[in-house]
């Protein structure tokens, strides 16, 4: 079977490849127009924009008299900035934060959640709610739950501890945005994990019951190296969307208190629409890509090895 | 057929004592997560009816003392959460109808067309998805600006149609349809436009479904890239208006904000609580392509 097969397509990649030129034409004519508004697409708002991003780095932006070449000065601008410095710390430690206090509760609740025997569809709807509520409701939310009078502190009270002021107090601040994060976003992760938990045979446990191993050890042994190739990439994917976070810093607290969840992105974000410096806004997007990019890399060949 | 209805754990494991106790811890967790999933998002509810002076009052209370349904229509008269809406509501519907069109027709040539050097255009739409978003976000602004497309509708749906994921599910999707179905319609002599949108459409509709979701969360999320682009108020999608008007105000009444935040959160509920089996569905497949 498979033999004729292969022979016929070779047979019939022959007769593709050599059809009278105007046949050839006419028979990908639609499959070319139907590429045609895609490519146009992609160049304008992609290509364009990233060239674009190359280009600026070297120019000051200026929207009244136009662009005027910079030089290195962007740069040199963007090195030399303090304010680089702490935004790439804060970054680094938002995301070990994230990691420490994010990464492993999705994995640790999809496996929780696959051995309830009943209400597994209530679990996975609770935990998923958080994630549709729009960003907006969420800052607006947490502000309160935060607050100093807030039903957080309420509760520490109730419990006899101090109070805390989760968003003003520089050392909570960070941290507070990641519980808020995690908070909305675990049940995505969730989801994905439990779906890989599931498909993992359960003739697999039974098998390793039946060989005296532990609940752990099956959890060790089985659950988690299946899991594995997906634990990689959900890290690197993790860690892409981290080192890019600001829209909760920026909406809650606006890099403050004192710079301490100013991140390196909402940096950039400042650079442009606070002090309207476009080319270094760009030079540091540069710098970003050049680090990131490598990243990115490696996602797409998990993916592939993961197909 | 018994290893079919067990998990990690066995019925035989469920009888030791240690392992109950464990199990115990677990659904205690389970219940406490549950918990603090839902009591914010009931919490933004019922704030929204309180009065002023008890949604400040200190312990919070979960149930309003009295309830104040007339905050419902005082969070409609504070902005025009109408009009608003009725701006979100346009780009979804832009971003999905370039969404389809551009990115459908592009994704069923790659995947079923067979033309000629289609690698190097899988791999020219491919590229983007190495580059990180943020780094080229203010080009992108100043190339928006240059276009001269700030403020308009267009600078939403245009650039929809140049999103390397969606790309990537249509694709994923259409590979998985028979390419017999296409022959066969090209033999009775079906033109490729015909065969797509009377074939290839109708057949795709789950993912349609699942990219107008993707869509929709997408356009009623975001707030802060559609008040860099619109800058009239009119204009001004649903999170954008919320985020100015009354997260970033302070002199706006809590029970006022919480019956604004709950009115916008609840048809995203709804979306969700209605499709929830098709979402979910498509989390799990969006991870593995993401």
């Amino acid at each position: 079977m498979n033999q004729t097969a292969t022979i016929r397509e070779k047979m019939t990649a022959k007769l593709e490849r050599k059809p009278h030129k105007q046949n050839r034409w006419k028979k990908n004519f639609w499959g070319y127009m139907f590429l045609v508004p895609a490519i146009i697409i992609f160049v304008l708002f992609m290509w364009v924009p990233i060239f674009k991003g190359f280009m600026y780095s070297f120019y000051t932006v200026d929207f009244v008299k136009g662009n005027t070449f910079a030089g290195l000065d962007n740069y040199a601008r963007a090195l030399t900035d303090p304010d680089v410095l702490i935004a790439v710390k804060n970054t680094l430690y938002y995301m070990v934060l994230c990691l420490v206090i994010g990464f492993w509760v999705p994995i640790a609740f999809a496996i929780a959640i696959s051995e309830l025997r009943k209400f597994g569809g209530f679990v996975r709807v609770a935990a998923y709610l958080p994630f549709v509520l729009p960003a907006v409701v969420l800052y607006g939310l947490w502000r309160w739950l935060y607050d100093p009078v807030g039903p957080i502190n309420a509760l520490l009270g109730t419990m006899g501890a101090d109070q805390i002021a989760f968003l003003t107090d520089s050392r909570w601040s960070m941290i507070s945005l990641v519980f808020m994060e995690t908070w909305q976003q675990f049940g995505s992760g969730m989801l994905i994990y439990l779906a890989a938990v599931l498909s993992i045979p359960r003739d697999w446990y039974e098998a390793a019951e039946i060989d005296g191993a532990g609940v752990w050890a099956r959890i060790r042994h089985i659950t988690l190296p299946s899991l594995r190739n997906l634990i990689v990439l959900m890290l690197i994917l993790q860690i892409i969307a981290t080192s890019q976070g600001y829209q909760s810093q920026l909406a809650l607290l606006d890099g403050g208190p004192n710079n301490t969840t100013l991140t390196y992105a909402l940096l950039i974000v400042k650079y442009a629409f606070t002090r309207l410096d476009y080319g270094t806004a760009t030079a540091l997007g540069m710098l970003m890509f050049i680090v990131l990019g490598g990243l990115g890399i490696v996602q797409f060949k998990l993916n592939k090895e993961d197909n | 057929m018994k290893s079919a209805d067990r998990g990690i754990l066995s019925e035989h494991d469920l009888k030791k004592t240690s392992n109950k106790i464990v199990y115990g811890i677990m659904v205690f967790f389970i219940l406490v997560m549950v918990f603090t999933m839902l009591y914010p998002i009931l919490m933004t509810m019922f704030n929204g009816l309180k009065s002023n002076t008890e949604v400040n009052s200190f312990p919070p209370h979960f149930f309003p003392q009295e309830w104040h349904f007339g905050n419902l229509k005082d969070a409609l008269n504070y902005i025009d959460l109408l009009v608003f809406l009725r701006n979100t509501l346009y780009i979804f519907v832009g971003n999905m109808v370039v969404t389809l069109i551009v990115l459908g027709l592009a994704s069923f040539s790659i995947s079923r067309m067979n033309v000629p050097f289609r690698k190097v255009f899988y791999f020219f739409f491919l590229m983007t998805l190495f580059i990180p978003a943020t780094s080229y976000m203010i080009p992108n602004f100043v190339n928006l600006k240059e276009l001269g497309l700030l403020n308009q509708y267009a600078a939403f749906w245009l650039p929809a149609g140049a999103n390397t994921f969606y790309f990537l599910l249509l694709k994923n999707f259409f590979d998985g349809i028979h390419p017999e179905i296409f022959e066969a319609a090209r033999i009775d002599g079906a033109s490729e436009p015909r065969s797509f949108f009377s074939i290839a459409v109708p057949l795709s509709i789950p993912i349609f479904a699942t990219l107008a979701i993707f869509i929709f969360s997408t356009a009623w999320n975001d707030w802060f890239w559609p008040s860099l682009v619109m800058h009239s108020e009119d204009k001004y999608t649903l999170a954008t208006a919320i985020y100015k008007y009354v997260i970033a105000v302070k002199a706006l009444n809590t029970n006022i904000k919480f019956a604004i935040l709950f009115l916008v959160s609840l048809p995203p509920i709804l979306v969700f609580l209605l499709f929830q089996k098709f979402i979910m569905r498509g989390v799990a497949l969006s991870a593995v392509k993401g």
